[in-house]
């Protein structure tokens, strides 16, 4: 897909997102899961070396936890990181972006963050979610 | 974006073809600015501050692209410490950070975007753009140029 229309549709999911947000509507989760795939798609077309590529890179992983993903933030930043030709500045960005949502979680439980770490807490939280309501899923 | 800054003018008691102070990097003029009318029985349904800041967006891009004839890449988000990624004619980039006052003086809210639009390390060109609404006023002033 060429990148002016990746870019139109960012713009418009963005915006829709924003909104939805200002007025506190729930589904403003979805919108952002919206945004962080067209981000995901822009960073596929852009090259980490120009800056709009730096900006859809930290725009994936910055809404996919504004969609409440952390999974996903962590997977797409991991990628990011990886890049040979990320600078140092982008890498310490998206550490920044993941380390916020942390410490946002931590400020949320702060009895809980006295036990496990975030890291920790989300494990815990992906393999109640896979096994189930009662352990019972294979 | 258009009906917006309708409303922000219009609540203001403006009509269409109203003056508008512009400062553009320091230099000062005047111009007009015309907008289709639009039903202001149903402004309550709108929420006062995007009214504010929805139509200060559409007036900001309205004037840099009639006097610096730069257009729209990409709306950033706000992690970006700019609302908007531009580009020029030789297709550098700019990053535009914009804000609406609907009453009172716009000098406070455009140091005050200067400074956080300077945050933004990727984008070389580093703009900031406040419209004021109630006696209507437009700077767009640069990081350089501040």
């Amino acid at each position: 897909m060429e990148t002016d229309l990746l870019n139109t549709l960012v713009t418009e999911a963005i915006w829709r997102a924003e909104e939805l947000e200002a007025i506190g509507i729930r589904p403003a989760s979805s919108a952002w899961k919206d945004v962080s795939r067209i981000e995901e798609q822009l960073a596929t077309a852009l090259p980490v070396s120009e800056a709009q590529g730096r900006i859809a890179r930290r725009g994936a992983v910055d809404a996919a936890l504004k969609a409440g993903d952390y999974d996903r933030a962590q997977a797409l930043a991991d990628a990011y990181i990886a890049e040979e030709a990320a600078p140092v500045s982008l890498k310490n960005a998206l550490r920044e972006i993941l380390e916020e949502a942390d410490q946002a979680l931590v400020g949320r439980f702060q009895h809980a963050a006295k036990h496990v770490t975030p890291r920790e807490a989300r494990d815990i939280e992906r393999r109640s979610r896979e096994a189930g309501p009662f352990g019972l899923a294979a | 974006m258009v009906g917006q800054a309708a409303m922000a003018l219009e609540r203001n008691g403006h009509a269409p073809g109203v003056r508008v102070s512009l400062d553009l990097e320091q230099v000062l003029s005047n111009g007009s600015l015309s907008w289709p009318r639009v039903d202001m029985s149903k402004i309550d349904q709108h929420d006062h501050n995007r009214i504010t800041e929805d139509g200060a967006e559409a007036v900001a891009l309205t004037l840099a692209h009639r006097h610096r004839a730069w257009r729209i890449v990409r709306r950033m988000q706000r992690r970006e410490r700019a609302d908007w990624l531009l580009e020029d004619a030789r297709g550098n980039e700019i990053a535009l950070e914009v804000s609406g006052v609907d009453r009172g003086n716009i000098a406070g809210r455009l140091s005050e975007k200067l400074k956080q639009v300077a945050k933004n390390a990727d984008i070389d060109q580093r703009w900031a753009s406040v419209v004021g609404f109630e006696e209507p006023a437009v700077a767009l002033r640069s990081i350089g140029g501040h």
